[in-house]
């Protein structure tokens, strides 16, 4: 018999309990849609992280304080490494001095130490909390910032204190609207800060973007926040391959002067590596829990398939005394169970897809090609496995026992 | 009485059922034979191995012993499968409940036989249609069984048992289902079909209807009688 008309047998069937064949399908289709969705919000989330800290140059070198151990906080380890790595961050030890020597390796092309603290911005009636950073004027090369209006502070505004601020592009949208901010005075704090200039719009959202972030010359935040210490140096080297000689160098300069678990070099590979494999953990750990409902869907499609083997025994009677082999049957419902399942599988990406998309709005999300042929594969499995005993059922009734079937 | 013509013959044939423990033999060593054109009744009560002898003769069992010869084929020794495609070929059965499948055109119901045989689709729809017409349905091709009567559901059941040019007509009370009028109408297409040649078996426990075929063949205690 060809597969042509069993197909078609088969699709007639289903359309036959349309409303049921829906329901059954329905559980594949949830199944697939939220594999489909989660692995594209954790695979969303990597991209994003990745391409944020590529945005930074993968010629940068990283001193945060702290002794911070990158194996300790990747996978297989629990949250409580990662906390405990990043908690003396409050305590920092590193100084500004520190930044100086540094400076002086010859292979650093450029290096810029960042403060970070929270504060109240207020112009006018508008008020926002945000993050303040204080930086020297080598901020700009490092991050290779554009301006909307006006330019950075100087060195020797740096040097000598002064309470001037350059705005992010949102903060400056959302306190002066049309309003051209340079040369207006924003509080911070208890102080007036003069507006310098007003950097272009980055785009994206979270730790690295600076579209909503105050920054002012390192030395007067270090004033106004009373502290000593600096949060983060960014060594610059030339090319990427110098990164990795230099990272023992800087780690000698460092060693005369502080403490070792006083401070960490890290280099960008090394981050992305270990950020890569957490997310790459949470998205299998996301795709694993969505895989559980798709499992259920399989189990639904095995029951209908078995509801319906017993209410088409006469059917199949009739099927058989017609000249249908055990096969042919088997292969007949068998079909059911995959266009059901495969079917479900469709409609799943579909739905799936179209809701990462919706997500998109408001997270990243990346929809990507494995998930989708991983999904379909997965779907078109759970047919076969959750159809092959119902079908193998029907094909092994007798026909005369199943023609006298009431 | 076994004839040199015989489409179908039956020689010691017996069958013996286990139902709970006990072994009861349904048939007792019977033979027979069916010769090509004729329109055989078998007629027994209830009991008689009348079911187990139409399950043989359809094919869609074979015997505990004895051999069963269809146009040459041993039937007694088939397996699942081969018996599946004799009874394609060369059985057509009709029904006593019908057995048409709901929600599917008079023409589809009459074509099921041909999808089991690989017939090309473009013959499938020709050939369907033509068995109906000869049962007088050529008008009700697109009708499902809902829209049909019961005598008008029978007749595309034979239309369906017609399609694949078969060697035997095999028919289980196919007027038991019926008020007399829709009875007598199907009654006068199997004595039609047996004047064009066919070869029809049909098994009732009704002497009318028995009486009506050329020849009766009376079963009882899982042996022929007359």
């Amino acid at each position: 018999m060809p597969i042509r008309q069993l197909v078609r047998v088969s699709l007639k069937a289903l359309q036959t309990n349309k409303s049921r064949s829906l329901l059954t399908a329905l559980g594949v289709i949830i199944g697939v849609a939220s594999v489909i969705l989660l692995i594209s919000v954790g695979s969303g989330l990597k991209t994003f992280i990745t391409s944020e800290m590529q945005d930074m140059g993968s010629n940068l070198i990283m001193v945060v304080p702290g002794d911070i151990d990158l194996d300790k906080i990747g996978p297989g380890a629990g949250g409580g490494a990662a906390s405990s790595a990043f908690s003396s961050i409050s305590s920092s030890k590193l100084e500004l001095d520190d930044l100086e020597e540094i400076e002086k390796i010859p292979q650093i092309e450029d290096s810029v130490a960042m403060v970070m603290a929270s504060s109240p911005v207020r112009y006018k009636g508008e008020s926002k909390i945000t993050q303040v950073i204080g930086t020297t004027e080598n901020y700009v090369n490092i991050r290779k910032s554009e301006f909307e209006k006006g330019g950075f502070f100087t060195k020797s505004e740096v040097n000598s204190g002064r309470k001037v601020a350059v705005l992010g592009y949102k903060i400056a949208e959302d306190l002066f609207g049309e309003e051209n901010p340079l040369g207006e005075k924003v509080k911070l704090g208890e102080y007036r800060y003069q507006i310098m200039g007003v950097l272009e719009e980055k785009g994206g959202q979270g730790s690295m973007s600076p579209d909503d972030k105050v920054f002012v010359p390192i030395t007067t935040a270090q004033r106004q926040f009373d502290q000593d210490n600096i949060s983060l140096i960014f060594a610059q080297v030339r090319s990427g391959d110098e990164v990795s000689p230099t990272v023992p160098l800087i780690e000698e300069v460092l060693k005369r002067r502080l403490k070792e678990e006083d401070f960490t070099v890290l280099d960008q590979k090394e981050i992305l590596s270990t950020v890569s494999s957490i997310l790459d953990t949470l998205t299998i750990a996301l795709g694993g829990i969505a895989a559980i409902s798709l499992l259920v869907g399989g189990i639904g499609i095995m029951n209908i398939m078995l509801v319906s083997v017993t209410e088409r025994t006469r059917e199949i009677g009739l099927r058989k005394a017609l000249g249908a082999t055990p096969e042919v049957i088997l292969t007949q419902f068998l079909i059911e169970a995959v266009f059901l399942s495969v079917g479900g599988g469709i409609a799943g990406i579909i739905f799936g897809g179209g809701g990462a998309l919706i997500l998109s709005k408001f997270m990243p999300t990346t929809v990507t090609l494995w998930s989708v042929m991983l999904a379909f594969i997965v779907s078109a499995t759970v047919g076969i496995v959750f159809g092959i005993t119902p079908a193998r059922r029907a094909s092994r009734l007798s026909p005369i026992e199943a023609l006298r079937y009431e | 009485m076994i004839g040199n013509n015989s489409v179908l013959k039956l020689e010691d044939v017996s069958k013996i059922y286990k139902m709970d423990g006990l072994f009861v033999k349904a048939l007792d060593n019977v033979s027979l034979a069916i010769k090509e054109g004729e329109f055989v009744s078998i007629i027994g009560p209830s009991g008689s191995g009348k079911s187990t002898l139409m399950h043989i003769i359809g094919c869609l069992d074979v015997p505990t012993s004895g051999k069963v010869t269809l146009e040459h084929h041993e039937v007694s020794k088939m397996t699942e499968r081969e018996l599946a495609h004799i009874r394609n070929k060369k059985i057509g059965f009709v029904f006593q409940q019908f057995n048409l499948l709901p929600r599917t055109s008079a023409l589809e119901n009459a074509s099921l036989p041909l999808v089991y045989n690989g017939t090309a689709e473009s013959d499938v729809q020709k050939k369907a249609k033509e068995a109906l017409e000869k049962v007088g349905l050529g008008e009700r091709l697109d009708h499902h069984p809902n829209q049909l009567s019961g005598g008008q559901q029978q007749r595309v059941a034979i239309a369906r048992a017609l399609v694949t040019d078969p060697a035997i007509i095999l028919a289980d009370e196919p007027t038991g289902n019926l008020d007399s009028k829709s009875g007598v109408e199907v009654m006068e297409i199997f004595k039609k079909l047996h004047q064009q040649g066919r070869t029809i078996v049909l098994v009732t426990h009704d002497q009318n209807t028995a009486s009506q075929a050329q020849r009766t063949i009376k079963l009882k205690d899982g042996k022929i009688v007359s």
